[in-house]
This record gives structure tokens, C-alpha cells and sequence, in this order.
């Protein structure tokens, strides 16, 4: 996740403002991105150990590993995750 | 907004675990909005920063990036002419500003990396951050 210094973050009812300073750029984010960026903090996690967390913390019903794939793309080309 | 808390998850007082839906492959769970700046990669190779702002040139640059009075020790006088936005984009990276030594070099990146919004350069800097350029 990008450094918590470099995001202002604003909650709004069913959205949550993510604004990148270094970018100018606001994202709105929806489930389950900011849960998906809480989980895998600063140090971040494989998908699989992202997956497992997220089962553990949250009721999934069935892990679909290409949807979390899907989701976390979608952070990665926001600038909002980065592939290690 | 003056309460917000600047953790990504709002604070929530049960410990049961709620449903999350991961969503379809399809679906998408961001929308992002970018401000009207530079639009084109040939706008991000061809915007300049000057170091320092013209409004600040009779400054020196010191090490860490801030503006120092001139001839103050350790500091850098200000560069000869404005730095391409590519060669930015470079130095960012780990490489060095042309015409520079190493030490100039972090110095000029560390003052761009404080840019603000208003001061001259602040456009072409924020475009280079573009997570597509």
C-alpha cells in the first residue's frame, strides 16, 4: 500500500476518499478495496496470504482467487498498491 | 471532515466477522479522478522545472532539498536552466540530473520532491507522478 504519509483519506458513507498527494489524484473506493488495503498494510503479502487473511477477518463464502487477483490490479494500476 | 480518521478502515466496535464480497472479474471497485494537468506523455517529456522557482533564483539550494540563503555552506547555487520533465523523471529514479554532480543532483531532486502546488514547476512535477505517466 503506499505510504500512509502520502494519502489523505476521507470516509464517506459507502465510499471512501482516498486522495494520493504526490499524484493529484482522488480515488473512490469501494468494498472491498479499502479492505483489501487495510489487510495488506505497508509491508504487504503474497495473494495467497492475502486471501487467507481476508477469510479469516471477513465471511468470503468462496475465496475466487481471480477476483482478488481482479481487485488488487485494479489498486495496482491506481498507484495505490505496488507489486513487489 | 475534521474528524476523519486517516486509517483506511473506520473504526468498528464488533469483533464478528461481516461479509465481504470480493466482486466479479469484470466489476470494479475504484473510480479515480485526476486533475486537469498534463494529459500527454510528450506534455510530461518536454514540461520543465526550474530549480529553484524564478521567484526564489538569488536562493541556494542546501542538501536536503530547502531553500538557503546564497553562499550558505554545504548549499548549491541555483541550476543554469530549468530540467526536462523526462530527465526528472530519471533522476526520481535514481539517476542523475544532467550537468550535475551526485550531490548537486540529490540536492535539486530533494527541492522538487517539496514542490507545492503554486510554485513554478509544481504542474510538470505532479505529471511525472502519473501512475501512467
Amino acid at each position: 500500500m503506499a505510504r500512509a504519509e502520502s494519502l489523505r483519506i476521507a470516509h464517506l458513507d459507502s465510499f471512501i476518499a482516498v486522495y494520493h498527494r504526490s499524484s493529484g489524484i482522488t480515488h473512490l473506493i469501494t468494498a472491498p478495496a479499502p479492505e483489501i488495503l487495510a489487510t495488506l498494510g505497508e509491508a504487504g503479502m503474497s495473494l495467497a496470504a492475502l486471501g487467507e487473511r481476508l477469510a479469516q477477518d471477513y465471511e468470503l463464502g468462496d475465496l475466487d482467487e481471480s477476483a482478488l487477483a481482479a481487485r488488487l490490479d485494479e489498486l495496482v494500476a491506481a498507484g495505490l498498491v505496488s507489486i513487489a | 471532515m475534521s474528524d476523519d480518521s486517516q486509517d483506511i478502515m473506520p473504526p468498528e466496535g464488533a469483533t464478528r466477522r461481516r461479509a465481504l464480497m470480493l466482486g466479479a472479474v469484470g466489476a470494479t471497485a475504484i473510480v479515480s479522478i485526476r486533475p486537469a494537468l498534463a494529459q500527454t506523455a510528450a506534455s510530461v517529456v518536454t514540461c520543465e522545472i526550474p530549480v529553484p522557482d524564478p521567484g526564489r533564483a538569488g536562493s541556494y539550494i542546501a542538501a536536503d532539498g530547502t531553500l538557503v540563503p546564497a553562499g550558505t555552506p554545504g548549499a548549491f547555487a541555483p541550476a543554469g536552466k530549468a530540467f526536462k520533465g523526462q530527465d526528472v523523471k530519471a533522476a526520481l529514479g535514481g539517476g542523475q540530473l544532467p550537468g550535475t554532480s551526485y550531490d548537486q543532483s540529490r540536492a535539486y531532486t530533494n527541492y522538487i520532491r517539496r514542490l507545492q502546488s503554486g510554485t513554478s514547476g509544481f504542474t510538470c512535477f505532479a505529471s511525472l507522478q502519473m501512475p501512467r505517466g
